[in-house]
Protein backbone atom coordinates (compact mmCIF):
# COMPACT_ATOMS: atom_id res chain seq x y z
CA UNK A 1 0.00 0.00 0.00
CA UNK A 2 1.28 3.45 -0.88
CA UNK A 3 1.33 5.88 2.00
CA UNK A 4 0.86 9.65 1.97
CA UNK A 5 1.80 11.79 4.93
CA UNK A 6 1.29 15.57 4.90
CA UNK A 7 1.05 15.42 1.12
CA UNK A 8 4.35 13.55 0.77
CA UNK A 9 4.12 10.32 -1.16
CA UNK A 10 6.26 7.79 0.70
CA UNK A 11 5.74 4.91 -1.67
CA UNK A 12 4.43 5.02 -5.24
CA UNK A 13 1.10 3.24 -5.59
CA UNK A 14 0.50 0.28 -7.82
CA UNK A 15 -2.65 -0.17 -9.85
CA UNK A 16 -5.64 -0.77 -7.61
CA UNK A 17 -3.77 0.17 -4.43
CA UNK A 18 -5.07 2.34 -1.65
CA UNK A 19 -3.60 5.77 -1.01
CA UNK A 20 -3.47 6.81 2.62
CA UNK A 21 -3.15 10.33 3.98
CA UNK A 22 -3.34 11.38 7.60
CA UNK A 23 -4.12 14.98 8.51
CA UNK A 24 -4.70 16.18 12.08
CA UNK A 25 -7.31 14.47 14.29
CA UNK A 26 -10.27 14.42 11.89
CA UNK A 27 -11.90 11.02 11.36
CA UNK A 28 -10.20 8.86 8.80
CA UNK A 29 -12.54 7.61 6.11
CA UNK A 30 -12.09 5.65 2.91
CA UNK A 31 -13.06 7.11 -0.45
CA UNK A 32 -13.87 4.42 -2.96
CA UNK A 33 -13.36 5.33 -6.62
CA UNK A 34 -14.94 3.82 -9.75
CA UNK A 35 -12.70 2.54 -12.52
CA UNK A 36 -12.91 5.58 -14.81
CA UNK A 37 -11.50 7.82 -12.06
CA UNK A 38 -8.53 5.67 -11.12
CA UNK A 39 -6.21 6.93 -13.91
CA UNK A 40 -6.41 10.35 -12.25
CA UNK A 41 -4.96 9.07 -8.94
CA UNK A 42 -2.19 6.77 -10.08
CA UNK A 43 -4.48 3.79 -10.40
CA UNK A 44 -5.64 3.75 -6.77
CA UNK A 45 -9.07 2.25 -6.14
CA UNK A 46 -9.38 3.80 -2.69
CA UNK A 47 -8.10 6.86 -0.91
CA UNK A 48 -7.81 7.19 2.83
CA UNK A 49 -8.66 10.73 3.90
CA UNK A 50 -9.00 12.43 7.27
CA UNK A 51 -11.88 14.88 7.10
CA UNK A 52 -14.79 15.83 9.38
CA UNK A 53 -17.31 16.36 6.54
CA UNK A 54 -17.83 15.40 2.91
CA UNK A 55 -17.05 19.00 2.00
CA UNK A 56 -13.72 18.80 3.84
CA UNK A 57 -12.95 15.52 2.08
CA UNK A 58 -13.57 17.15 -1.29
CA UNK A 59 -11.43 20.15 -0.30
CA UNK A 60 -8.68 17.74 0.67
CA UNK A 61 -9.07 16.09 -2.72
CA UNK A 62 -8.76 19.47 -4.45
CA UNK A 63 -5.44 20.11 -2.67
CA UNK A 64 -3.90 16.70 -2.97
CA UNK A 65 -5.44 15.16 -6.09
CA UNK A 66 -6.36 18.10 -8.36
CA UNK A 67 -6.71 15.98 -11.51
CA UNK A 68 -9.07 13.63 -9.73
CA UNK A 69 -10.96 16.50 -8.10
CA UNK A 70 -11.75 18.06 -11.52
CA UNK A 71 -13.56 14.86 -12.46
CA UNK A 72 -15.72 14.94 -9.33
CA UNK A 73 -16.47 18.66 -8.96
CA UNK A 74 -16.89 21.43 -11.54
CA UNK A 75 -15.28 24.88 -11.52
CA UNK A 76 -17.91 26.21 -9.11
CA UNK A 77 -17.06 23.56 -6.54
CA UNK A 78 -20.29 21.63 -7.01
CA UNK A 79 -20.28 17.86 -7.33
CA UNK A 80 -20.86 17.17 -11.03
CA UNK A 81 -24.50 16.90 -11.93
CA UNK A 82 -24.47 13.27 -13.01
CA UNK A 83 -22.40 11.95 -10.12
CA UNK A 84 -23.71 10.66 -6.83
CA UNK A 85 -21.79 10.70 -3.57
CA UNK A 86 -22.65 8.15 -0.93
CA UNK A 87 -21.63 7.95 2.72
CA UNK A 88 -21.79 4.24 3.39
CA UNK A 89 -25.15 3.28 1.78
CA UNK A 90 -26.77 6.73 1.84
CA UNK A 91 -26.73 9.29 -0.92
CA UNK A 92 -25.57 12.59 0.61
CA UNK A 93 -28.52 14.16 -1.18
CA UNK A 94 -30.70 12.40 1.42
CA UNK A 95 -28.46 13.45 4.30
CA UNK A 96 -26.98 16.92 4.73
CA UNK A 97 -25.50 17.19 1.26
CA UNK A 98 -21.78 17.80 1.24
CA UNK A 99 -22.04 19.12 4.80
CA UNK A 100 -22.76 15.58 5.98
CA UNK A 101 -20.57 14.73 8.96
CA UNK A 102 -18.17 11.81 8.73
CA UNK A 103 -17.25 9.23 11.38
CA UNK A 104 -14.10 7.14 11.59
CA UNK A 105 -14.36 4.20 9.22
CA UNK A 106 -17.05 5.70 6.98
CA UNK A 107 -16.86 4.79 3.31
CA UNK A 108 -17.35 7.61 0.81
CA UNK A 109 -18.25 6.35 -2.66
CA UNK A 110 -18.40 8.39 -5.88
CA UNK A 111 -20.55 6.78 -8.57
CA UNK A 112 -21.90 7.91 -11.94
CA UNK A 113 -25.68 8.19 -12.04
CA UNK A 114 -27.43 5.36 -13.82
CA UNK A 115 -27.75 5.96 -17.54
CA UNK A 116 -28.72 4.17 -20.69
CA UNK A 117 -28.82 4.61 -24.44
CA UNK B 1 5.05 10.15 -47.07
CA UNK B 2 2.43 10.13 -49.80
CA UNK B 3 -0.52 12.43 -49.24
CA UNK B 4 -3.25 10.83 -47.21
CA UNK B 5 -6.79 11.93 -46.61
CA UNK B 6 -7.57 11.94 -42.89
CA UNK B 7 -11.12 11.99 -41.59
CA UNK B 8 -12.03 12.59 -37.99
CA UNK B 9 -15.51 11.49 -37.01
CA UNK B 10 -16.87 12.74 -33.69
CA UNK B 11 -19.73 10.55 -32.53
CA UNK B 12 -21.99 9.97 -29.58
CA UNK B 13 -19.66 7.18 -28.48
CA UNK B 14 -16.16 8.54 -29.08
CA UNK B 15 -14.01 9.72 -31.95
CA UNK B 16 -13.09 7.60 -34.97
CA UNK B 17 -10.31 8.27 -37.47
CA UNK B 18 -10.40 7.04 -41.05
CA UNK B 19 -7.67 7.47 -43.62
CA UNK B 20 -7.08 6.67 -47.24
CA UNK B 21 -4.52 7.27 -49.95
CA UNK B 22 -5.26 10.22 -52.23
CA UNK B 23 -7.56 8.38 -54.67
CA UNK B 24 -9.85 7.86 -51.64
CA UNK B 25 -10.84 4.35 -52.76
CA UNK B 26 -10.60 2.59 -49.40
CA UNK B 27 -10.79 4.23 -46.00
CA UNK B 28 -9.43 2.35 -43.00
CA UNK B 29 -11.30 3.05 -39.76
CA UNK B 30 -9.74 3.24 -36.29
CA UNK B 31 -11.41 3.83 -32.95
CA UNK B 32 -13.43 4.65 -31.05
CA UNK B 33 -11.03 6.70 -28.96
CA UNK B 34 -12.45 8.10 -25.74
CA UNK B 35 -14.95 5.25 -26.09
CA UNK B 36 -18.49 5.82 -24.94
CA UNK B 37 -18.08 9.56 -24.53
CA UNK B 38 -19.68 12.08 -26.93
CA UNK B 39 -17.35 14.09 -29.17
CA UNK B 40 -18.73 17.33 -30.58
CA UNK B 41 -15.59 18.84 -32.04
CA UNK B 42 -12.49 17.61 -33.83
CA UNK B 43 -9.59 19.31 -35.54
CA UNK B 44 -6.90 17.98 -37.87
CA UNK B 45 -4.18 20.54 -37.25
CA UNK B 46 -1.83 20.50 -40.23
CA UNK B 47 0.56 23.19 -38.96
CA UNK B 48 3.98 21.61 -38.48
CA UNK B 49 3.79 18.01 -37.37
CA UNK B 50 0.13 17.12 -37.86
CA UNK B 51 -1.93 16.67 -34.74
CA UNK B 52 -5.51 15.63 -34.21
CA UNK B 53 -7.63 17.10 -31.43
CA UNK B 54 -11.03 15.97 -30.19
CA UNK B 55 -13.29 17.22 -27.45
CA UNK B 56 -14.38 14.41 -25.15
CA UNK B 57 -17.55 15.65 -23.50
CA UNK B 58 -18.15 13.36 -20.57
CA UNK B 59 -21.48 14.10 -18.89
CA UNK B 60 -20.30 12.36 -15.72
CA UNK B 61 -16.70 13.40 -15.25
CA UNK B 62 -16.44 16.63 -17.22
CA UNK B 63 -14.79 17.87 -20.38
CA UNK B 64 -11.45 16.71 -21.75
CA UNK B 65 -9.38 17.52 -24.82
CA UNK B 66 -7.83 14.50 -26.54
CA UNK B 67 -4.72 14.89 -28.68
CA UNK B 68 -3.05 12.53 -31.11
CA UNK B 69 0.46 13.06 -32.43
CA UNK B 70 0.53 9.90 -34.55
CA UNK B 71 -2.30 10.67 -36.96
CA UNK B 72 -5.01 9.07 -34.92
CA UNK B 73 -3.41 5.80 -33.93
CA UNK B 74 -3.47 6.80 -30.25
CA UNK B 75 -4.94 9.69 -28.25
CA UNK B 76 -4.03 11.12 -24.86
CA UNK B 77 -5.70 13.76 -22.75
CA UNK B 78 -3.99 17.14 -22.79
CA UNK B 79 -2.76 18.41 -19.43
CA UNK B 80 -5.88 20.47 -18.92
CA UNK B 81 -9.19 21.41 -20.50
CA UNK B 82 -10.82 24.83 -20.65
CA UNK B 83 -12.32 25.83 -17.31
CA UNK B 84 -13.98 28.99 -16.08
CA UNK B 85 -12.22 30.95 -13.35
CA UNK B 86 -13.30 29.68 -9.96
CA UNK B 87 -15.17 32.86 -9.02
CA UNK B 88 -16.94 33.15 -12.40
CA UNK B 89 -19.97 31.09 -11.41
CA UNK B 90 -20.22 29.27 -14.74
CA UNK B 91 -19.20 25.65 -15.26
CA UNK B 92 -18.15 24.11 -18.55
CA UNK B 93 -20.96 21.99 -19.99
CA UNK B 94 -19.62 21.11 -23.43
CA UNK B 95 -16.86 21.80 -25.96
CA UNK B 96 -18.24 22.73 -29.36
CA UNK B 97 -15.39 24.00 -31.50
CA UNK B 98 -11.64 23.67 -31.85
CA UNK B 99 -9.78 25.84 -34.35
CA UNK B 100 -6.13 26.70 -34.98
CA UNK B 101 -4.96 30.11 -33.82
CA UNK B 102 -2.25 32.37 -35.21
CA UNK B 103 0.77 30.83 -33.51
CA UNK B 104 2.06 27.38 -34.32
CA UNK B 105 0.56 25.83 -31.20
CA UNK B 106 -2.26 28.30 -30.58
CA UNK B 107 -5.71 26.78 -30.32
CA UNK B 108 -9.10 28.42 -29.96
CA UNK B 109 -11.97 26.65 -28.33
CA UNK B 110 -15.68 27.52 -28.19
CA UNK B 111 -17.66 26.05 -25.35
CA UNK B 112 -21.03 25.80 -23.64
CA UNK B 113 -22.11 28.02 -21.91
CA UNK B 114 -21.08 30.21 -24.83
CA UNK B 115 -17.53 31.38 -24.16
CA UNK B 116 -14.18 31.38 -25.88
CA UNK B 117 -10.87 29.96 -24.64
CA UNK B 118 -7.35 30.07 -26.07
CA UNK B 119 -4.41 27.77 -25.58
CA UNK B 120 -0.83 28.82 -26.41
CA UNK B 121 0.61 25.32 -26.12
CA UNK B 122 -1.47 22.88 -28.12
CA UNK B 123 -4.15 22.38 -25.51
CA UNK B 124 -2.13 21.87 -22.34
CA UNK B 125 -3.20 25.15 -20.76
CA UNK B 126 -6.17 27.42 -21.43
CA UNK B 127 -7.25 30.97 -20.74
CA UNK B 128 -10.73 32.40 -21.09
CA UNK B 129 -11.07 35.22 -23.66
CA UNK B 130 -12.87 37.93 -21.69
CA UNK B 131 -13.79 40.13 -24.68
CA UNK B 132 -16.56 37.73 -25.64
CA UNK B 133 -16.92 35.47 -22.60
CA UNK B 134 -17.62 38.47 -20.37
CA UNK B 135 -19.30 40.54 -23.09
CA UNK B 136 -22.15 42.67 -21.79
CA UNK B 137 -24.55 40.45 -23.77
CA UNK B 138 -23.14 37.15 -22.49
CA UNK B 139 -25.50 36.75 -19.56
CA UNK B 140 -28.47 37.61 -21.80
CA UNK B 141 -27.89 34.86 -24.36
CA UNK B 142 -30.15 31.86 -23.96
CA UNK B 143 -29.73 28.22 -24.91
CA UNK B 144 -31.20 26.64 -28.01
CA UNK B 145 -32.05 22.97 -28.30
CA UNK B 146 -28.35 22.07 -28.34
CA UNK B 147 -27.50 24.22 -25.34
CA UNK B 148 -25.96 27.70 -25.24
CA UNK B 149 -23.04 26.94 -27.47
CA UNK B 150 -20.24 28.79 -29.22
CA UNK B 151 -19.93 26.44 -32.14
CA UNK B 152 -18.20 28.47 -34.84
CA UNK B 153 -14.85 30.27 -34.83
CA UNK B 154 -13.79 31.72 -38.19
CA UNK B 155 -10.46 33.52 -38.22
CA UNK B 156 -9.45 35.92 -40.99
CA UNK B 157 -6.29 37.75 -39.97
CA UNK B 158 -7.22 40.09 -37.17
CA UNK B 159 -10.91 39.49 -37.80
CA UNK B 160 -12.61 36.79 -35.78
CA UNK B 161 -16.18 35.71 -36.45
CA UNK B 162 -18.03 33.76 -33.80
CA UNK B 163 -21.31 31.89 -34.16
CA UNK B 164 -23.37 31.44 -31.02
CA UNK B 165 -26.62 29.57 -30.61
CA UNK B 166 -28.50 31.47 -29.45
CA UNK B 167 -26.48 34.64 -29.34
CA UNK B 168 -25.91 35.44 -33.00
CA UNK B 169 -22.81 36.51 -34.92
CA UNK B 170 -20.08 38.45 -33.14
CA UNK B 171 -17.19 40.14 -34.91
CA UNK B 172 -13.79 41.13 -33.61
CA UNK B 173 -11.48 43.29 -35.68
CA UNK B 174 -8.65 43.39 -33.16
CA UNK B 175 -7.63 39.75 -33.03
CA UNK B 176 -10.18 38.72 -30.42
CA UNK B 177 -9.70 41.44 -27.82
CA UNK B 178 -13.12 43.02 -28.29
CA UNK B 179 -16.28 41.84 -30.02
CA UNK B 180 -19.38 43.49 -31.44
CA UNK B 181 -22.74 41.88 -32.18
CA UNK B 182 -22.97 42.03 -35.96
CA UNK B 183 -26.37 40.75 -37.01
CA UNK B 184 -27.87 43.32 -39.37
CA UNK B 185 -30.12 41.29 -41.64
CA UNK B 186 -29.87 38.12 -39.55
CA UNK B 187 -33.42 37.18 -38.62
CA UNK B 188 -34.77 35.46 -35.55
CA UNK B 189 -37.99 33.50 -35.74
CA UNK B 190 -38.48 32.83 -32.08
CA UNK B 191 -38.80 36.42 -30.86
CA UNK B 192 -41.37 39.12 -31.57
CA UNK B 193 -38.65 41.37 -33.03
CA UNK B 194 -37.64 39.68 -36.29
CA UNK B 195 -34.26 41.44 -36.42
CA UNK B 196 -32.91 41.89 -32.87
CA UNK B 197 -29.44 43.26 -32.16
CA UNK B 198 -28.36 39.85 -30.87
CA UNK B 199 -29.86 36.55 -29.79
CA UNK B 200 -30.18 34.90 -33.20
CA UNK B 201 -29.76 31.16 -33.51
CA UNK B 202 -26.83 31.03 -35.91
CA UNK B 203 -26.08 27.47 -37.00
CA UNK B 204 -22.82 27.78 -38.95
CA UNK B 205 -20.66 30.36 -40.76
CA UNK B 206 -18.15 29.75 -43.58
CA UNK B 207 -15.77 31.83 -45.71
CA UNK B 208 -13.13 31.49 -48.41
CA UNK B 209 -9.73 33.20 -48.64
CA UNK B 210 -10.35 34.16 -52.29
CA UNK B 211 -13.39 36.27 -51.44
CA UNK B 212 -12.35 38.77 -48.78
CA UNK B 213 -15.29 40.13 -46.89
CA UNK B 214 -17.71 37.46 -48.05
CA UNK B 215 -19.27 35.11 -45.54
CA UNK B 216 -22.00 32.51 -45.80
CA UNK B 217 -24.30 31.68 -42.89
CA UNK B 218 -26.76 28.90 -42.14
CA UNK B 219 -29.12 30.49 -39.67
CA UNK B 220 -32.16 29.01 -37.94
CA UNK B 221 -34.77 29.29 -40.67
CA UNK B 222 -38.19 27.79 -41.13
CA UNK B 223 -40.26 30.86 -40.21
CA UNK B 224 -41.90 31.71 -43.51
CA UNK B 225 -45.34 30.71 -42.24
CA UNK B 226 -45.22 32.61 -38.95
CA UNK B 227 -48.25 34.84 -38.50
CA UNK B 228 -47.66 36.13 -34.98
CA UNK B 229 -46.07 39.40 -33.84
CA UNK B 230 -43.45 40.63 -36.26
CA UNK B 231 -44.98 38.72 -39.18
CA UNK B 232 -43.52 36.01 -41.42
CA UNK B 233 -39.77 35.76 -41.88
CA UNK B 234 -39.13 33.95 -45.15
CA UNK B 235 -35.61 33.15 -46.20
CA UNK B 236 -33.81 34.11 -43.00
CA UNK B 237 -32.10 30.73 -42.84
CA UNK B 238 -29.44 30.99 -45.54
CA UNK B 239 -27.55 34.27 -45.71
CA UNK B 240 -24.57 35.97 -47.24
CA UNK B 241 -22.46 38.97 -46.22
CA UNK B 242 -20.20 40.95 -48.50
CA UNK B 243 -18.90 43.39 -45.92
CA UNK B 244 -17.04 41.18 -43.44
CA UNK B 245 -20.20 40.24 -41.61
CA UNK B 246 -21.47 43.72 -40.83
CA UNK B 247 -24.67 43.11 -42.78
CA UNK B 248 -26.33 40.04 -44.24
CA UNK B 249 -28.88 39.26 -46.98
CA UNK B 250 -30.89 36.16 -47.80
CA UNK B 251 -29.68 33.76 -50.48
CA UNK B 252 -32.32 31.14 -49.67
CA UNK B 253 -34.41 31.59 -52.80
CA UNK B 254 -34.58 28.31 -54.73
CA UNK B 255 -33.99 26.04 -51.74
CA UNK B 256 -36.73 23.65 -50.62
CA UNK B 257 -36.26 24.79 -47.03
CA UNK B 258 -34.15 27.49 -45.43
CA UNK B 259 -33.68 25.38 -42.30
CA UNK B 260 -30.49 23.37 -41.91
CA UNK B 261 -27.29 23.15 -39.95
CA UNK B 262 -24.02 22.98 -41.94
CA UNK B 263 -22.76 25.31 -44.66
CA UNK B 264 -19.53 24.58 -46.54
CA UNK B 265 -17.58 26.42 -49.25
CA UNK B 266 -15.76 24.70 -52.11
CA UNK B 267 -11.99 24.80 -51.50
CA UNK B 268 -11.16 26.20 -54.97
CA UNK B 269 -14.20 28.32 -55.78
CA UNK B 270 -15.57 30.91 -53.38
CA UNK B 271 -18.82 31.04 -55.37
CA UNK B 272 -19.62 27.38 -54.77
CA UNK B 273 -21.37 26.70 -51.50
CA UNK B 274 -23.19 23.68 -50.09
CA UNK B 275 -26.09 23.33 -47.64
CA UNK B 276 -28.31 20.47 -46.47
CA UNK B 277 -31.90 21.78 -46.31
CA UNK B 278 -34.05 20.12 -43.66
CA UNK B 279 -37.69 20.27 -42.77
CA UNK B 280 -37.83 22.31 -39.59
CA UNK B 281 -40.26 19.97 -37.84
CA UNK B 282 -38.60 16.62 -38.50
CA UNK B 283 -35.09 17.96 -39.10
CA UNK B 284 -34.78 15.51 -41.95
CA UNK B 285 -34.51 16.21 -45.67
CA UNK B 286 -37.73 17.20 -47.50
CA UNK B 287 -39.74 14.15 -48.57
CA UNK B 288 -37.39 11.95 -46.49
CA UNK B 289 -35.13 11.97 -49.57
CA UNK B 290 -31.68 13.19 -48.52
CA UNK B 291 -29.92 15.73 -50.71
CA UNK B 292 -27.18 18.29 -50.59
CA UNK B 293 -27.90 21.52 -52.41
CA UNK B 294 -25.17 23.40 -54.23
CA UNK B 295 -24.95 26.93 -55.50
CA UNK B 296 -22.23 27.77 -58.01
CA UNK B 297 -22.97 31.48 -58.09
CA UNK B 298 -22.66 32.53 -54.48
CA UNK B 299 -26.22 31.71 -53.55
CA UNK B 300 -27.92 33.18 -56.65
CA UNK B 301 -29.43 29.82 -57.52
CA UNK B 302 -29.30 26.27 -56.17
CA UNK B 303 -29.16 22.74 -57.54
CA UNK B 304 -30.03 19.48 -55.82
CA UNK B 305 -27.23 16.91 -55.83
CA UNK B 306 -28.26 13.50 -54.55
CA UNK B 307 -26.97 10.81 -56.93
CA UNK B 308 -26.29 7.74 -54.79
CA UNK B 309 -28.10 8.98 -51.70
CA UNK B 310 -31.27 7.19 -50.54
CA UNK B 311 -34.34 8.23 -52.52
CA UNK B 312 -36.90 7.75 -49.75
CA UNK B 313 -37.64 6.80 -46.13
CA UNK B 314 -34.55 8.47 -44.67
CA UNK B 315 -35.10 10.59 -41.61
CA UNK B 316 -31.61 11.41 -40.43
CA UNK B 317 -30.32 14.84 -39.55
CA UNK B 318 -26.99 16.26 -40.67
CA UNK B 319 -25.70 18.32 -37.77
CA UNK B 320 -23.81 21.62 -37.99
CA UNK B 321 -20.30 20.14 -38.05
CA UNK B 322 -21.13 16.95 -39.90
CA UNK B 323 -20.36 18.20 -43.44
CA UNK B 324 -16.87 18.97 -44.73
CA UNK B 325 -14.96 19.02 -48.00
CA UNK B 326 -11.38 18.04 -48.72
CA UNK B 327 -8.76 20.15 -50.51
CA UNK B 328 -7.92 17.85 -53.43
CA UNK B 329 -8.18 19.02 -57.05
CA UNK B 330 -11.53 17.31 -57.48
CA UNK B 331 -12.71 17.62 -53.90
CA UNK B 332 -15.00 15.21 -52.11
CA UNK B 333 -17.65 16.13 -49.55
CA UNK B 334 -18.03 14.07 -46.38
CA UNK B 335 -21.38 13.94 -44.65
CA UNK B 336 -22.14 12.27 -41.31
CA UNK B 337 -25.66 11.49 -40.18
CA UNK B 338 -27.41 11.11 -36.87
CA UNK B 339 -28.12 7.52 -37.90
CA UNK B 340 -24.40 6.76 -38.02
CA UNK B 341 -23.71 6.77 -41.74
CA UNK B 342 -20.69 8.47 -43.25
CA UNK B 343 -21.17 9.43 -46.89
CA UNK B 344 -18.58 10.59 -49.40
CA UNK B 345 -19.71 12.86 -52.23
CA UNK B 346 -17.09 12.46 -54.93
CA UNK B 347 -16.47 15.10 -57.64
CA UNK B 348 -17.75 17.91 -55.50
CA UNK B 349 -20.84 16.01 -54.46
CA UNK B 350 -21.83 14.60 -57.87
CA UNK B 351 -21.62 10.95 -56.79
CA UNK B 352 -22.46 9.81 -53.28
CA UNK B 353 -21.35 6.58 -51.68
CA UNK B 354 -21.67 5.31 -48.11
CA UNK B 355 -18.24 4.73 -46.56
CA UNK B 356 -19.45 3.44 -43.17
CA UNK B 357 -23.06 2.60 -42.45
CA UNK B 358 -23.27 1.66 -38.78
CA UNK B 359 -21.28 4.12 -36.73
CA UNK B 360 -22.77 5.76 -33.65
CA UNK B 361 -24.76 8.96 -34.28
CA UNK B 362 -22.33 11.42 -35.88
CA UNK B 363 -21.87 14.93 -34.49
CA UNK B 364 -18.81 16.02 -36.37
CA UNK B 365 -16.79 15.25 -39.51
CA UNK B 366 -13.53 16.99 -40.42
CA UNK B 367 -11.15 16.22 -43.25
CA UNK B 368 -7.58 17.16 -44.08
CA UNK B 369 -4.99 16.08 -46.60
CA UNK B 370 -1.65 15.49 -44.90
Amino acid sequence: MAHWSDNVLLQPPGHGDKLTRTVGSAPTITMHLPGPLRPYCAGASELSISAPTVRAALEDLERTQPALYCNVCDETGKVRRHLNVFVNADNVRDLEGIDTMLKPGDVLTVLPAVSGG
Amino acid sequence: MADRVILTIGTKKGVFVADAAKPRRNFALRGPFGPGVPVYSTLVDTRGTPRIYASSCNPFFGMKILRSTDMGKTFKETKSAPAFPKDDGRALANIWSLEPGAGKKDLWCGVEPASLFRSPDGGDSWEMVPGISNHEHARKWSPGNGGLCMHTIVRDGNRVHLGISTGGHYLSEDGGETFTASNKGVGAGFAPDPYPEFGQCVHKIARHDDAPGRLYMQNHGGWAEWTGPGGPRPGIGVLRSDDYGRSWRSIASGLPSDFGFPIVVHPHDADTVYVVPLEPQTRSCPGAAPAVWRSENGGGSWNRIARGLPKKESYFTVLRDALDIDQLKSPALYMGTTTGQLWIGREGGEKWECLFDSLPPINNVKVAVV
